[in-house]
């Protein structure tokens, strides 16, 4: 009997086994206040609300938003991973005597419309009209991406951010399908699905989103709903433009607004 | 012996034993698997959004640019060419603010015929060329200046 162990040390173990487990998330927030992420550390998610407004008649299809994404975020460079990009709409005329008002719809966007856009292949006079679009995150209020997330990666920020929990994420692509925007992808860098975070890195510390930042005429409006600033540029684009948003019959309830938008884009 | 007034029968005895160490592990592994910053904002990982910001941002801004070219920027400000971007011609300059001595590329005929080439799908508002019709021998900024388009130089 005497190299049996006691009965007292085998509890006490276990009680000190049970404590440390219980005391680890506690230690784990301890240590999250003294290391640093490099995130700016006076932003509180909760005293702001942020917007992108788009104005379809300013777009001029330079693709400079396209590229800056890219650059910005480090999107892989491939011609299908696109956080923003521009469609070209090209409406041509109805054919003689078929009784329409429109003819046949067309819509490409050659590498996201990153260098620009060659001539159209339709000739010049049998376009009824023609303009372009720049596409991103429509930021639903009902995210069907947030919804179908099965493991809870994905989620609607307290600021106006659909953003991915890339640690969280398992890649399964779910989200992918259920964005009728077709917004995200899978990153082959990253193996999780990817998507405009509103270039979340850049607004928190006080910078515009890199699209906006570059856009030559001023298509693209962002502000902070929670604290206009005189002259408000998003107050003045909803005053000043017919707002709408894309496929509001799907009711995910985008917040962001696009002006001048044709019915037939999608 | 004490007398006992509910005798419980031992078979029930276990299962209660068994039930509340279910219910034991299962409530440790909650409070240890559950991230500690999990419903800071939401049913989310709150600790996700610091992870999204901690990304450094390539692009540096025009207000960085207006701390040492803030010449440039005001005649910029006077003609329609205010609302480009610094960087959208120029290029990323984040290198440049950091270290000064790096210098920029000029940019040259192609960063103007990227916008300005006449394009049908292009708004009737923005002022076009069509290239190969207008003054093809020339550089754009012998007949115009760049930062105040509407100037003779």
């Amino acid at each position: 009997m005497n190299d049996a162990i006691p009965r007292r040390r085998v509890l006490a173990t276990m009680g000190g086994v049970a404590a440390g487990l219980l005391a680890l998330p506690l230690a784990r927030k301890i240590k999250n206040k003294f290391v640093s992420s490099g995130a700016p550390k006076d932003y509180d998610p909760n005293q702001h609300q942020w917007l992108m407004c788009l104005d379809v008649d300013k777009c001029i299809g330079c693709g400079l938003c396209a590229d800056a994404c890219k650059t910005e975020n480090h999107v892989p460079g491939e011609p299908c991973y696109f956080r923003t990009w521009i469609e070209r709409y090209i409406i041509r005329k109805p054919a003689p005597g078929s009784n329409n008002l429109r003819g046949a719809v067309l819509v490409d966007s050659p590498n996201g419309g990153r260098g620009g856009f060659p001539p159209a292949s339709t000739p010049r006079q049998d376009i009824l009209k023609s303009f372009f679009v720049p596409k991103l995150c429509n930021l639903c209020a009902a995210s069907p991406c947030i919804q179908v997330c099965p493991v809870g990666a994905t989620f609607d920020t307290p600021d106006g951010a659909v953003l991915v929990d890339p640690n969280y994420c398992i890649g399964c692509g779910f989200c992918i399908q259920a964005c009728p925007y077709g917004c995200r992808f899978l990153s082959p860098v990253t193996r999780t699905a990817e998507k405009c975070t509103l270039c979340y890195h850049r607004i928190t510390r006080g910078l515009k989103p890199a699209c906006v930042e570059i856009c030559p005429t001023g298509a693209r409006v962002f502000g902070d709903l929670k604290h206009p600033v005189p002259d408000d540029p998003l107050q003045a684009f909803v005053r000043k433009n017919k707002v709408n948003t894309l496929k509001p019959h799907l009711g995910t309830n985008p917040r962001l607004l696009y002006a001048n938008l044709d019915k037939e884009v999608r | 012996m004490p007398i006992r007034l509910f005798r419980m029968p031992p078979q029930i005895f276990r299962l209660v034993l068994l039930i509340f160490a279910i219910v034991v592990i299962y409530l440790v592994a909650r409070i240890l698997l559950t991230p500690s910053s999990f419903r800071d904002y939401g049913f989310y990982r709150g600790a996700a959004l610091a992870e999204n910001m901690a990304h450094t941002p390539v692009f540096a801004g025009k207000k960085a640019c207006d701390e040492c070219h803030s010449d440039i920027l005001a005649k910029l400000a006077k003609d329609v060419h205010q609302t480009l971007a610094c960087e959208g011609c120029h290029g990323v300059s984040r290198d440049h603010v950091d270290n000064p001595e790096l210098k920029l590329v000029i940019p040259e005929d192609d960063t103007c015929i990227r916008c300005h080439e006449a394009n049908p799908s292009r708004p009737a508002w923005f002022r076009q060329i069509k290239v190969k019709d207008h003054y093809m021998e020339n550089h754009c900024a012998e007949c115009h200046v760049p930062h105040q388009p509407n100037k003779v130089p």
